[in-house]
């Protein structure tokens, strides 16, 4: 894989959302932010690189198709999707070692036909191994966003993440705190993860804080029922979060330039 | 947007020059790392292992390691933005030098 750059040529920016940690929400902001995006009028793909646990089918209805019936990437409520989960059976474990996920994660990038894009989003699996060493060594990322919750085992991660990330030069876009706290019933708010977790990385690393994500049961009940809350509930608290980030990004990705290499003279 | 406010180093050009390989960094700096000290350094995983071991006599050369004489690159592309991948002339092409050790391995020369 290393020395195959994959040109995707007809995709404006690629994204990878990622975090250390698992359990953070990876999935569920690239999916809103996805979405988002695309309500702000984008033509946006999202990439599912968890190889091992795909998240995409389920959040946008979708599941195992046949593959030789099925052109990739699949179209959903204006996205292009792609994910192991429409390949393999739900019920059935992905057992491989590293170098096959770096090459399921390479055809996912190279092989599919992504078209015209604005954005490409990338959902990442948890850690530091091989789908992200693959995506950082052969995707032109244009940035990643890191995604945390407040609590200080959740920031460990997040910040070898960040890390992994600076040391193959790619930019971090900044951070997206999730699961910031949840508003009662009675309107009071409480903050079950502690508080200021994103906030104190971003400062921490000097890159920008994206905002706070609340809890809210909706956000998975959408997710779980194949419609991101972004869609399903566009004016909820919870929606105009994403939207505002994708507000963001519109106005600070172009900013950011490829920091490519230069071609070598061997004569 | 990027983490950090310094600009990070950067190659401007790579040439080969006789027997090593000449950089112009964006921090004014010109080095110079002779093609035998950069395959000595190869930071793959195998050549990293070998690195302390006593040199097997019995080993045998493949044809192109025997024919392959002093060290040249035969390619050598970006990896990503922050390594170069080296293909060498005697068929080894799994080491990626990341930035920095392009740059450590290099002697300045830049002009005064």
């Amino acid at each position: 894989m290393p020395g195959q750059k994959l040109e995707l040529p007809g995709v404006k920016y690629i994204i990878a959302v990622a975090s250390g940690k698992g359990g953070v929400g990876k999935s569920t902001v690239a999916a809103n932010l996805a979405l988002a995006l695309h309500m702000h009028g984008q033509r946006v793909g999202l990439m599912d690189a968890d190889i091992y646990g795909p998240s995409v089918p389920m959040m946008f209805g979708l599941g195992l198709v046949d593959q030789t019936k099925t052109p990739f990437p699949i179209e959903k409520f204006g996205l292009s999707l792609m994910s192991m989960g429409f390949l393999v059976d739900p019920n059935q474990a992905i057992i491989w070692r590293g170098p096959k996920v770096a090459q399921a994660v390479g055809s996912f990038l190279g092989q599919i036909n992504w078209g015209e894009l604005d954005f490409l989003i990338i959902d990442l699996p948890p850690g530091t191994g091989d789908a992200q060493l693959t995506l950082s060594q052969a995707a032109p990322l244009t940035g990643a966003l890191i995604v945390t919750q407040p609590a200080e085992v959740s920031l460990i991660d997040a910040r070898k993440g960040v890390r992994m990330f600076e040391e193959v030069r790619v930019p971090i876009l900044g951070i997206i705190e999730n699961m910031s706290y949840l508003v009662a019933t009675d309107g009071s708010k409480h903050t079950p993860f502690g508080s200021g977790g994103g906030k104190k990385l971003a400062s921490e690393i000097g890159v920008p804080f994206l905002g706070e994500i609340p809890i809210d049961q909706m956000v998975s009940t959408c997710g779980d029922s194949g419609e991101p809350i972004v869609r399903k509930y566009p004016e909820h608290a919870v929606s105009k979060a994403y939207t505002e980030l994708a507000a963001t990004m519109l106005r600070e990705v172009p900013k950011l330039t490829a920091a490519g290499l230069p071609a070598v003279d061997l004569g | 947007m990027t983490a950090g406010t310094t600009q990070p180093l950067k190659p401007l050009s790579l040439k080969k020059d006789g027997d090593g390989l000449r950089i112009e960094w964006n921090d004014g700096t010109t080095t110079f790392a002779p093609f035998r000290a950069l395959r000595k350094s190869c930071p793959c995983a195998s050549c990293t292992e070998d690195v302390g071991k006593p040199i097997d006599p019995f080993r045998v050369l493949s044809a192109q390691e025997a024919a392959a004489g002093a060290p040249v690159p035969v390619g050598m592309k970006p990896v990503g933005f922050y390594a170069y991948q080296i293909t060498w002339n005697d068929g080894h092409d799994t080491g990626i030098y990341p930035l920095e050790l392009l740059r450590s391995l290099g002697e300045n020369v830049s002009p005064r």
